[in-house]
Protein backbone atom coordinates (compact mmCIF):
# COMPACT_ATOMS: atom_id res chain seq x y z
CA UNK A 1 0.00 0.00 0.00
CA UNK A 2 1.60 3.02 -0.98
CA UNK A 3 1.02 6.02 1.11
CA UNK A 4 1.74 9.55 1.01
CA UNK A 5 2.50 11.42 4.40
CA UNK A 6 2.21 15.40 4.27
CA UNK A 7 3.43 17.36 7.05
CA UNK A 8 5.52 20.63 6.99
CA UNK A 9 7.62 19.41 10.29
CA UNK A 10 9.89 16.72 9.04
CA UNK A 11 9.63 15.63 13.18
CA UNK A 12 6.16 14.78 12.59
CA UNK A 13 6.46 12.99 8.98
CA UNK A 14 8.88 10.29 10.73
CA UNK A 15 6.78 10.02 13.48
CA UNK A 16 3.95 8.87 11.82
CA UNK A 17 6.26 6.94 8.97
CA UNK A 18 7.44 5.44 12.21
CA UNK A 19 3.85 4.23 13.58
CA UNK A 20 2.86 3.25 10.42
CA UNK A 21 5.79 0.88 9.84
CA UNK A 22 5.26 -0.40 13.54
CA UNK A 23 1.74 -0.71 12.09
CA UNK A 24 3.00 -3.24 9.18
CA UNK A 25 3.34 -0.86 6.40
CA UNK A 26 5.73 -1.13 3.93
CA UNK A 27 8.58 1.74 4.55
CA UNK A 28 9.54 2.00 1.01
CA UNK A 29 6.10 2.44 0.09
CA UNK A 30 5.57 5.62 1.88
CA UNK A 31 6.49 9.13 0.99
CA UNK A 32 6.49 12.46 2.47
CA UNK A 33 5.68 15.81 1.24
CA UNK A 34 6.18 19.13 3.29
CA UNK A 35 2.71 20.75 1.73
CA UNK A 36 -0.04 20.65 -0.15
CA UNK A 37 1.27 22.34 -3.16
CA UNK A 38 4.00 19.58 -3.53
CA UNK A 39 1.40 16.84 -2.22
CA UNK A 40 -0.93 17.52 -4.82
CA UNK A 41 1.82 17.32 -7.58
CA UNK A 42 3.17 14.00 -6.14
CA UNK A 43 -0.58 12.67 -6.07
CA UNK A 44 -1.02 13.66 -9.98
CA UNK A 45 2.21 12.15 -10.65
CA UNK A 46 1.54 8.59 -9.39
CA UNK A 47 -0.69 6.46 -7.39
CA UNK A 48 -1.44 6.52 -4.20
CA UNK A 49 -3.44 4.60 -1.87
CA UNK A 50 -3.72 6.62 1.29
CA UNK A 51 -2.90 10.58 2.23
CA UNK A 52 -1.88 10.87 5.94
CA UNK A 53 -2.19 14.94 6.10
CA UNK A 54 -1.77 17.74 8.63
CA UNK A 55 -3.82 21.05 8.49
CA UNK A 56 -1.68 23.80 9.28
CA UNK A 57 1.21 24.23 6.28
CA UNK A 58 2.42 26.81 4.27
CA UNK A 59 1.69 27.57 0.72
CA UNK A 60 -1.76 24.50 0.49
CA UNK A 61 -3.03 23.90 4.17
CA UNK A 62 -4.49 20.44 4.99
CA UNK A 63 -8.02 21.26 4.26
CA UNK A 64 -7.32 23.09 1.14
CA UNK A 65 -5.43 19.85 -0.26
CA UNK A 66 -8.29 18.03 0.79
CA UNK A 67 -10.78 19.92 -1.39
CA UNK A 68 -8.21 19.59 -4.22
CA UNK A 69 -8.24 15.62 -4.33
CA UNK A 70 -12.00 15.67 -4.07
CA UNK A 71 -12.30 18.70 -6.57
CA UNK A 72 -9.62 16.00 -8.89
CA UNK A 73 -11.55 13.17 -11.34
CA UNK A 74 -8.26 10.73 -10.61
CA UNK A 75 -7.92 11.66 -7.17
CA UNK A 76 -11.44 11.65 -5.66
CA UNK A 77 -11.90 8.73 -4.41
CA UNK A 78 -8.66 8.20 -2.29
CA UNK A 79 -8.75 8.34 1.39
CA UNK A 80 -7.40 10.74 3.58
CA UNK A 81 -6.54 10.62 7.17
CA UNK A 82 -6.38 14.28 8.74
CA UNK A 83 -3.66 14.24 11.79
CA UNK A 84 -3.39 17.80 13.36
CA UNK A 85 -3.44 20.01 16.37
CA UNK A 86 -6.45 21.91 15.08
CA UNK A 87 -9.51 20.51 17.49
CA UNK A 88 -12.37 23.36 17.09
CA UNK A 89 -15.48 21.99 16.27
CA UNK A 90 -15.89 24.29 13.16
CA UNK A 91 -12.34 22.81 11.69
CA UNK A 92 -13.74 19.30 12.06
CA UNK A 93 -17.18 19.83 10.51
CA UNK A 94 -15.61 22.21 7.57
CA UNK A 95 -13.42 18.81 7.11
CA UNK A 96 -16.27 16.08 7.40
CA UNK A 97 -17.96 17.84 4.61
CA UNK A 98 -15.06 18.58 2.47
CA UNK A 99 -15.14 14.39 2.32
CA UNK A 100 -12.40 13.78 4.91
CA UNK A 101 -11.95 10.12 5.95
CA UNK A 102 -10.52 10.25 9.33
CA UNK A 103 -9.27 12.80 12.03
CA UNK A 104 -6.97 12.40 14.58
CA UNK A 105 -6.33 15.01 16.96
CA UNK A 106 -2.47 16.00 17.86
CA UNK A 107 -1.03 14.49 20.39
CA UNK A 108 -2.12 10.86 19.51
CA UNK A 109 -1.02 7.63 20.17
CA UNK A 110 -0.14 4.39 17.90
CA UNK A 111 -3.56 2.56 19.12
CA UNK A 112 -5.54 5.89 17.55
CA UNK A 113 -3.88 5.76 14.50
CA UNK A 114 -4.49 2.21 14.18
CA UNK A 115 -7.99 2.25 15.25
CA UNK A 116 -9.05 5.29 12.18
CA UNK A 117 -6.97 3.32 9.57
CA UNK A 118 -9.04 0.15 10.40
CA UNK A 119 -12.08 2.26 9.96
CA UNK A 120 -11.28 3.58 6.70
CA UNK A 121 -9.96 0.38 5.55
CA UNK A 122 -13.22 -1.28 6.65
CA UNK A 123 -15.59 1.66 5.07
CA UNK A 124 -13.73 1.39 1.75
CA UNK A 125 -14.19 -2.87 1.75
CA UNK A 126 -17.70 -1.90 2.67
CA UNK A 127 -18.34 -0.31 -0.58
CA UNK A 128 -18.37 4.05 1.48
CA UNK A 129 -15.65 6.24 0.98
CA UNK A 130 -15.88 9.02 3.45
CA UNK A 131 -16.43 9.22 7.38
CA UNK B 1 -45.45 91.48 33.30
CA UNK B 2 -44.50 90.14 36.62
CA UNK B 3 -41.14 88.61 37.37
CA UNK B 4 -41.39 85.02 37.22
CA UNK B 5 -41.34 83.28 40.63
CA UNK B 6 -37.47 81.32 41.86
CA UNK B 7 -38.45 77.81 40.60
CA UNK B 8 -34.93 76.46 42.36
CA UNK B 9 -34.45 78.84 45.66
CA UNK B 10 -32.39 75.60 47.08
CA UNK B 11 -28.90 77.03 48.25
CA UNK B 12 -27.25 73.14 47.63
CA UNK B 13 -27.57 73.37 44.32
CA UNK B 14 -24.79 74.36 41.78
CA UNK B 15 -25.22 77.96 41.02
CA UNK B 16 -25.51 77.38 37.37
CA UNK B 17 -28.07 74.95 37.66
CA UNK B 18 -29.74 77.20 39.98
CA UNK B 19 -29.22 79.99 37.01
CA UNK B 20 -31.05 78.21 34.70
CA UNK B 21 -34.17 77.18 36.99
CA UNK B 22 -34.55 80.75 37.90
CA UNK B 23 -33.88 82.06 34.50
CA UNK B 24 -36.90 84.64 34.03
CA UNK B 25 -36.91 84.42 30.12
CA UNK B 26 -36.09 82.83 27.02
CA UNK B 27 -32.53 84.48 26.35
CA UNK B 28 -31.03 84.24 30.18
CA UNK B 29 -32.22 80.31 29.94
CA UNK B 30 -30.59 79.87 26.73
CA UNK B 31 -27.53 81.97 28.32
CA UNK B 32 -27.62 79.26 31.19
CA UNK B 33 -28.14 76.28 29.39
CA UNK B 34 -25.15 76.72 27.11
CA UNK B 35 -22.99 77.73 30.09
CA UNK B 36 -23.65 74.04 31.84
CA UNK B 37 -23.07 72.30 28.22
CA UNK B 38 -19.84 74.43 27.98
CA UNK B 39 -18.76 73.65 31.39
CA UNK B 40 -19.96 69.78 30.10
CA UNK B 41 -17.63 69.80 26.94
CA UNK B 42 -14.76 71.54 28.66
CA UNK B 43 -14.27 68.78 30.93
CA UNK B 44 -14.26 65.94 27.82
CA UNK B 45 -12.48 68.25 25.68
CA UNK B 46 -9.75 68.32 29.24
CA UNK B 47 -10.27 64.77 29.23
CA UNK B 48 -9.61 64.20 25.06
CA UNK B 49 -6.70 66.94 25.57
CA UNK B 50 -4.90 64.85 27.82
CA UNK B 51 -5.53 61.88 26.28
CA UNK B 52 -4.13 62.94 23.48
CA UNK B 53 -0.74 64.47 25.01
CA UNK B 54 0.02 60.91 26.56
CA UNK B 55 -0.45 59.28 23.25
CA UNK B 56 2.10 61.48 22.01
CA UNK B 57 4.15 61.36 24.53
CA UNK B 58 4.61 57.56 24.59
CA UNK B 59 4.77 57.40 21.02
CA UNK B 60 7.45 59.89 21.39
CA UNK B 61 9.26 57.90 24.07
CA UNK B 62 8.54 54.85 21.88
CA UNK B 63 10.45 56.50 18.71
CA UNK B 64 13.11 57.41 21.05
CA UNK B 65 13.91 54.30 22.23
CA UNK B 66 13.54 52.70 18.60
CA UNK B 67 16.11 55.45 17.21
CA UNK B 68 18.32 54.69 20.60
CA UNK B 69 18.03 50.93 21.14
CA UNK B 70 17.80 49.39 17.90
CA UNK B 71 14.16 48.29 18.04
CA UNK B 72 14.16 46.48 14.35
CA UNK B 73 17.65 44.70 15.62
CA UNK B 74 15.95 43.66 18.87
CA UNK B 75 13.16 41.70 17.23
CA UNK B 76 15.47 40.67 14.86
CA UNK B 77 17.40 38.46 17.36
CA UNK B 78 14.19 38.01 19.33
CA UNK B 79 12.93 35.94 16.16
CA UNK B 80 16.48 34.09 15.23
CA UNK B 81 16.76 32.95 18.99
CA UNK B 82 13.09 31.33 18.33
CA UNK B 83 14.34 30.41 14.82
CA UNK B 84 17.40 28.68 16.48
CA UNK B 85 15.29 27.00 19.17
CA UNK B 86 12.49 25.73 16.57
CA UNK B 87 16.05 24.15 15.08
CA UNK B 88 17.40 22.87 17.90
CA UNK B 89 14.00 20.87 18.97
CA UNK B 90 13.97 19.66 15.67
CA UNK B 91 17.36 18.39 16.46
CA UNK B 92 16.72 16.87 19.27
CA UNK B 93 13.36 15.11 18.54
CA UNK B 94 15.10 13.50 15.31
CA UNK B 95 18.47 12.31 17.30
CA UNK B 96 15.55 10.31 19.49
CA UNK B 97 14.03 9.23 16.33
CA UNK B 98 17.10 8.03 14.77
CA UNK B 99 18.02 6.50 18.13
CA UNK B 100 14.48 4.71 18.33
CA UNK B 101 15.02 3.39 14.72
CA UNK B 102 18.47 1.89 15.30
CA UNK B 103 17.05 -0.04 18.37
CA UNK B 104 14.02 -1.76 16.76
CA UNK B 105 15.57 -4.02 14.46
CA UNK B 106 17.96 -4.76 17.45
CA UNK B 107 14.65 -5.72 19.48
CA UNK B 108 12.95 -7.64 16.29
CA UNK B 109 15.91 -9.73 16.21
CA UNK B 110 16.52 -10.01 19.31
CA UNK B 111 12.90 -12.19 19.17
CA UNK B 112 13.28 -13.77 16.12
CA UNK B 113 16.70 -14.96 17.51
CA UNK B 114 15.01 -16.28 21.65
CA UNK B 115 11.93 -17.58 19.56
CA UNK B 116 14.58 -19.68 17.64
CA UNK B 117 16.14 -20.59 20.73
CA UNK B 118 13.29 -21.78 22.42
CA UNK B 119 12.70 -24.73 19.50
CA UNK B 120 16.07 -26.21 20.56
CA UNK B 121 15.28 -25.83 24.88
CA UNK B 122 12.14 -25.74 27.15
CA UNK B 123 10.97 -26.34 30.49
CA UNK B 124 13.48 -24.64 33.51
CA UNK B 125 16.54 -24.76 31.19
CA UNK B 126 18.60 -21.82 32.12
CA UNK B 127 18.57 -21.33 28.10
CA UNK B 128 15.14 -21.97 27.96
CA UNK B 129 14.57 -19.18 30.87
CA UNK B 130 17.06 -16.55 29.69
CA UNK B 131 15.19 -17.25 26.03
CA UNK B 132 11.77 -16.36 27.23
CA UNK B 133 13.24 -13.50 29.24
CA UNK B 134 14.89 -11.93 26.22
CA UNK B 135 11.13 -11.98 24.00
CA UNK B 136 9.86 -9.96 26.74
CA UNK B 137 12.17 -7.77 26.94
CA UNK B 138 13.22 -7.26 23.48
CA UNK B 139 8.73 -6.91 23.44
CA UNK B 140 8.71 -4.33 25.97
CA UNK B 141 11.46 -2.74 24.19
CA UNK B 142 9.59 -2.51 20.91
CA UNK B 143 6.80 -1.09 22.38
CA UNK B 144 8.91 1.23 24.48
CA UNK B 145 10.77 2.50 21.82
CA UNK B 146 7.21 3.33 19.26
CA UNK B 147 6.00 5.38 22.29
CA UNK B 148 9.38 7.21 22.17
CA UNK B 149 8.74 8.01 18.87
CA UNK B 150 5.18 8.86 19.14
CA UNK B 151 6.51 11.33 22.36
CA UNK B 152 8.53 13.87 19.81
CA UNK B 153 5.21 15.17 18.39
CA UNK B 154 6.00 17.33 21.12
CA UNK B 155 8.40 18.99 19.27
CA UNK B 156 5.41 19.52 16.56
CA UNK B 157 3.29 20.88 18.97
CA UNK B 158 5.79 23.79 20.84
CA UNK B 159 7.29 24.11 17.11
CA UNK B 160 3.41 25.55 15.78
CA UNK B 161 3.42 27.55 18.77
CA UNK B 162 6.78 29.15 18.14
CA UNK B 163 6.02 29.96 14.68
CA UNK B 164 2.81 31.92 16.06
CA UNK B 165 5.03 33.76 18.14
CA UNK B 166 7.53 34.61 15.69
CA UNK B 167 4.81 35.70 12.97
CA UNK B 168 3.24 37.87 16.20
CA UNK B 169 6.72 39.79 17.12
CA UNK B 170 7.24 40.26 12.64
CA UNK B 171 3.19 42.26 13.10
CA UNK B 172 4.25 43.92 16.05
CA UNK B 173 7.40 44.93 14.60
CA UNK B 174 6.00 46.60 11.46
CA UNK B 175 3.03 47.77 13.50
CA UNK B 176 5.16 49.57 15.99
CA UNK B 177 7.68 51.08 13.16
CA UNK B 178 4.14 52.38 11.00
CA UNK B 179 3.09 54.36 14.52
CA UNK B 180 6.67 56.15 14.44
CA UNK B 181 6.87 56.68 10.99
CA UNK B 182 3.24 57.85 11.13
CA UNK B 183 4.01 60.27 14.18
CA UNK B 184 7.09 61.47 12.64
CA UNK B 185 8.58 60.98 15.90
CA UNK B 186 11.81 59.35 14.09
CA UNK B 187 12.29 62.19 11.89
CA UNK B 188 15.57 62.99 11.70
CA UNK B 189 18.44 64.75 9.41
CA UNK B 190 18.15 60.92 6.86
CA UNK B 191 14.44 60.43 6.94
CA UNK B 192 12.70 61.06 3.68
CA UNK B 193 10.56 64.26 2.82
CA UNK B 194 7.29 61.57 2.66
CA UNK B 195 7.99 60.25 6.36
CA UNK B 196 8.56 63.49 7.83
CA UNK B 197 5.19 64.47 8.39
CA UNK B 198 5.29 66.32 11.47
CA UNK B 199 2.55 69.04 10.41
CA UNK B 200 -0.94 66.72 11.74
CA UNK B 201 0.98 66.22 15.25
CA UNK B 202 1.89 69.78 15.33
CA UNK B 203 -1.66 71.12 13.56
CA UNK B 204 -3.21 68.63 16.12
CA UNK B 205 -0.85 70.38 18.51
CA UNK B 206 -1.54 73.83 17.57
CA UNK B 207 -5.52 72.93 17.46
CA UNK B 208 -5.45 71.63 21.09
CA UNK B 209 -3.52 74.77 22.28
CA UNK B 210 -6.95 76.74 20.61
CA UNK B 211 -8.90 75.19 23.45
CA UNK B 212 -6.62 75.90 26.18
CA UNK B 213 -4.40 72.77 26.52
Amino acid sequence: MKILVVDDFSTMRRIVRNLLVELGFSNPLIQEADDGENAIAMLRAQPFDLVVTDWNMPNMTGIDLLKAIRAEASLKGLPVLMVTAENNRDQIIAAAQAGVNGYIVKPFTAVTLKEKLTKIFERIAAGGVTA
Amino acid sequence: MTAAPALAMDENLPTELRALLNSPGGAEFEQALDAIVRQREQHMFRALGQLARDLHDAVRRLGTDLAQEGFPGNAADARRYLQDALEMSANAAHRTIDFAERMRPQAESLTINAAEMLKWTQGNEPAAVLARESVMFADSCREGLAELVVAQSWQDLTGQRIKKVDGFIGSVESTLLELVRLTGALAGSDVPASVAKVSSQEEADRLLSEFGF
